[in-house]
């Protein structure tokens, strides 16, 4: 029957094959289908849409109070903001200064953070606001496994400075979340935004009043 | 078609080296575009497409309301106003399946009538409406599955209720009862398992429908006529003629069932169900949705447990039957003058039922339900192989062409949609 | 054969047959005004603030809404809240105590209100609900007016704001003559039955409204149940607006497709 689609309408009793459709498209029926096929993709974003962050999701996001002086010097700790640990650590004068060494700088992939994983305000050698506590996303930048903190000296391999140790695939990231190079890690671990409320009390989710609108969204990588 | 073995029509490269390798376009061509179906369908032939495009609707918006709910008892009733609320679109998506249930069964009810008045269930398509039989009750076991599912009070107890048929069976009546609800009474592992069947019997419905449309397509579609086709005069090819004729269909369907989406979202569904299940408090009255109240009356009719529930089954059932105890040789009932006005007094009956399932079983109720409900069974055991024996049918035309000449001859500008309408 | 199609509409009409046969001692709450009502209706803001400030002063007392949180008040809540900035929103909510935990001793302790918490129940579970309330648990608010839908009103999706309407102003101070009122019991016009466990929560001057409008009960009333009816269904103003274009779209399509279809057969006859 393949002849069927080249015959020409006829009218009344003629048989089928003379009845064939026309191959002439008639601007009312492309119309039609096509108006179709728009409401068909209309129909296909609330559909979609409904997989996106819903609004308790959203608002679960809403910031989180820290008080630091929960946080021993030389620790970390780690609270749930959006579902992401944030690492909260106090950093000694010594740890601090494992930061600055030229050492530690040339082995670093990114030592000026250059690429947007954190605020402006975090973007400097100690990648927070104030020196004394770091703030970051715990989220390795190469698979999203949680970086083990690993401050001590030598306790990851020899000449270990201290800093954190991805213990899925070896990523290594200094006492300020920089990356090491030759690992599969290829970003610094992200900074989330942050103010100070007062001496001791940081507010996770906020930028602080001048610090712009920075937010996770906008990092290369978590 | 016509037993020469087809290759789909095109220039493109591509799609001749697929279709080489796998005919899909071919299949498609044949089955969708040149497939030849008699010329005089009107659109009461609509409603199968239609019921095939609810079954998509229904499994897509499914599996995404899916990914929103939780099937506890202690989440199940927030997770679906958290769906109302805080999901993207997510309201418009339960009221586009909550009223997609109703939109299903009147659509296939429809057909079914179709069917039914028109004959389409006798010789050679018995197995084509069997088929059709099995996708109702499958239907109707989705939607009793379903209906559990936001946790309300008519889900808990309409869950309570007809699970309870079951204890009708002699003997083993009580331990089927716990097998199927997984405890004493409707509880967690009872929506669970719902939950999971309510996803699975939607794709078991596909394969039948599957079944449905390769029966169909061994002997084409019946027609408003219901005499065969005797030649290509009596034929065209689906595409374009049915594939307009359904679109335009199609459109007016979706803009009914819109309004009653966007604007009478919760008219078909029962306010108790936006109560919270509670096991200690049933409802002042429990209705089951409308699309079961007729089998529904059948049941409290009846003023004995079993029988009942036997009634109720038998209801169904009994339309596995119908190609034979029809034993009129003509399918139209266009061409059986007794037969059109008792198919009409079965219309009328089913509606009767419906109304009576929706009402307490007190006064005239009660005579009106049994008195119908006595009458459904009579239509199709006594009336239906009597009036095939001794109706005289009208003479048949010669053909559908003819037929369909003859009309427009006589009056000009007549419904093109087809001979009889 | 057309008469199936007659059928099949009245179908539709025939299946809200089991709403309008509801019990009989009913008595239909008179028709209100609402500004939601009808195609295009929309909540009148002021009266969804007003109706949250007696649900938070008066109902809230016995009654939880455990499915709204205060957020949903604000720009970002479900159909764009109630006209609150987020500033108001989180004031509103840190004026209650959430229990919350465990903390790093273990311990629940209490705080502040959040924007994302669920609106405070009164009552830590029903048991206590019931035992406080003469063994009436008085029940949760937020769907209440889509589940004492009737009528008309409930087949547009839009509850039972007449009766939430006529209870809140039906109560009597003394039954008719020849009702038997059960002790702790009162009497209410529009309740089922009669006797209604709850004692007439509004009178004129229950509360003292923010916005200066003059508190009389049916006002209070009126405001109350169109809150109630926006927490029942917040994104009912986005349904109806989404919905007019939506059917104009098939309207305008099905034209289309009714033109093409002609085109097509006409060849035919």
């Amino acid at each position: 029957m393949a002849d069927l689609a080249h015959g020409k309408p006829g009218a009344g009793t003629v048989p089928l094959a003379d009845h064939a459709p026309t191959t002439r498209r008639d601007f009312l029926t492309v119309a039609g289908y096509a108006i179709a096929a728009v409401g068909a993709v209309c129909v296909a974003w609330p559909i979609l849409d409904s997989m996106n962050p819903a609004a308790d999701v959203l608002a679960a996001g809403a910031p989180v109070d820290i008080d630091l002086s929960r946080v021993q010097p030389g620790q970390q700790i780690v609270v749930l903001w959006r579902s992401r640990p944030i690492f909260v650590v106090n950093r000694t004068p010594e740890l601090l200064k494992t930061l600055q060494d030229p050492r530690d700088i040339s082995l670093l992939s990114d030592p000026n953070s250059t690429a947007p994983q954190q605020p402006e305000y975090a973007t400097n050698w100690h990648r927070s606001i104030q020196p004394q506590y770091l703030v970051l996303v715990g989220i390795c930048t190469h698979l999203g496994c949680i970086p083990s903190f690993m401050p001590q000296p030598n306790s990851v391999s020899p000449g270990w400075l201290g800093g954190y140790f991805c213990p899925c695939h070896g990523s290594r990231y200094d006492l300020s979340g920089r990356v090491y190079s030759g690992v599969p890690a290829p970003y610094n671990l992200p900074v989330p935004p942050y103010r100070f409320l007062s001496k001791t009390m940081i507010r996770i989710g906020e930028n602080p009043p001048d610090g712009g609108d920075f937010s996770l969204e906008s990092v290369e990588q978590i | 078609m016509a037993g020469t073995p087809s290759t789909v029509r095109t220039n493109s490269r591509l799609i001749k080296w697929i279709d080489t390798r796998l005919p899909l376009f071919t299949f498609v061509q044949d089955a969708a575009i040149d497939y030849p179906e008699p010329r005089n369908l009107n659109y009461f032939w609509n409603f199968g497409s239609l019921a095939g495009t609810m079954l998509v609707i229904m499994i897509t918006t499914g599996i995404f309301l899916a990914m929103q709910y939780t099937p506890h008892v202690d989440y199940a009733f927030s997770s679906v106003e958290r769906l109302m609320r805080d999901v993207n679109y997510g309201w418009l998506l339960r009221y586009i399946h909550m009223n997609g249930a109703s939109f299903f069964f009147i659509v296939v009810y429809i057909h079914i009538f179709r069917g039914y008045y028109y004959g389409s269930y006798k010789e050679p398509r018995e197995l084509l409406w069997m088929l059709g039989v099995v996708i109702l009750l499958l239907m109707m076991a989705t939607a009793f599955f379903g209906y559990v599912l936001p946790w309300g009070q008519m889900s808990y107890w309409g869950a309570t209720v007809i699970t309870n048929l079951f204890t009708a069976i002699p003997v083993i009546g009580n331990p089927i009862h716990t097998w199927l609800l997984g405890g004493f009474a409707v509880g967690n592992p009872t929506l669970n398992r719902f939950f999971s069947l309510h996803y699975l019997l939607p794709f078991v419905i596909v394969g039948v429908v599957g079944l449905h449309l390769i029966a169909l397509r061994q002997h084409g579609s019946n027609n408003p006529l219901g005499i065969a086709v005797k030649g290509p005069q009596d034929e065209i090819p689906f595409h374009p003629y049915y594939t307009i004729k359904d679109m335009f269909g199609l459109g007016v369907f979706l803009v009914i069932y819109a309004i009653f989406i966007f604007y009478l979202p919760n008219a078909l569904g029962d306010p108790q169900n936006y109560i919270e299940a509670n096991p200690l408090q049933t409802p002042p009255e429990i209705v089951p949705e409308w699309y079961l109240l007729p089998f529904y009356a059948i049941l409290r009719s009846i003023p004995d447990k079993l029988i009942g529930v036997l009634a109720l089954f038998a209801s169904i059932f009994i339309l596995f039957l119908l190609p034979w105890l029809d034993t009129s040789r003509v399918r139209s009932s266009y061409f059986r003058p007794i037969h059109k006005w008792v198919f009409w007094l079965l219309v009328i009956d089913v509606f009767a039922l419906g109304t009576v399932g929706a009402h307490r079983p007190e006064g005239a109720y009660i005579v009106v339900g049994r008195i119908a409900t006595f009458y459904y069974f009579f239509h199709f055991v006594i009336l239906l192989p009597l009036i095939g024996w001794f109706e005289r049918p009208l003479p048949l035309p010669e053909s559908i062409a003819a037929a369909v000449t003859k009309k427009t001859a006589a009056a000009p500008g007549a419904a093109q949609s087809g001979a009889v309408s | 054969m057309r008469a199936l199609a007659v059928i099949a509409i009245a179908s539709v009409a025939l299946a809200g047959a089991p709403i309008a046969a509801s019990a009989q001692d009913e008595v239909e709450a008179p028709h209100q005004n609402w500004s939601f009502a009808g195609i295009f209706g929309t909540f009148d803001r002021g009266s969804l603030q007003r109706g949250f400030q007696i649900y938070n002063e008066v109902c809230s007392n016995c009654h939880s809404m455990k499915l709204l949180h205060y957020r949903d008040l604000g720009p970002n809540g479900p159909g764009g809240g109630i006209g609150f900035s987020d500033a108001e929103v989180a004031a509103i909510a840190a004026q209650k105590q959430v229990e919350d935990g465990p903390n790093d001793q273990g311990e629940m302790f209490r705080r502040p209100g959040k924007p994302q918490d669920t609106f405070v129940s009164p009552f830590p579970n029903v048991e206590a609900a019931r035992a406080a309330n003469g063994g009436a648990a008085p029940p949760d608010l937020s769907v209440i007016v889509k589940a004492r839908g009737r009528g008309l009103e409930y087949l547009w999706g839009e509850g039972g704001p007449d009766y939430v309407y006529g209870i809140l102003t039906g109560f009597e101070d003394k039954p008719p003559t020849g009702f038997q009122l059960t002790q702790g019991k009162y009497y209410n016009n529009i309740f089922p039955g009669h006797q209604i466990s709850m004692p007439p929560p509004l009178a004129d001057n229950t509360v003292k409204f923010q916005d200066g409008t003059k508190a009389t009960l049916s006002q209070e009333a009126h405001d109350a149940a169109t809150f109630l009816t926006w927490a029942a269904e917040p994104n009912m103003e986005d349904r109806k607006q989404t919905g007019a274009k939506a059917i104009l779209f098939l309207l305008a399509m099905t034209g289309v497709l009714y033109g093409a279809k002609r085109r097509v057969w006409k060849d035919l006859h």
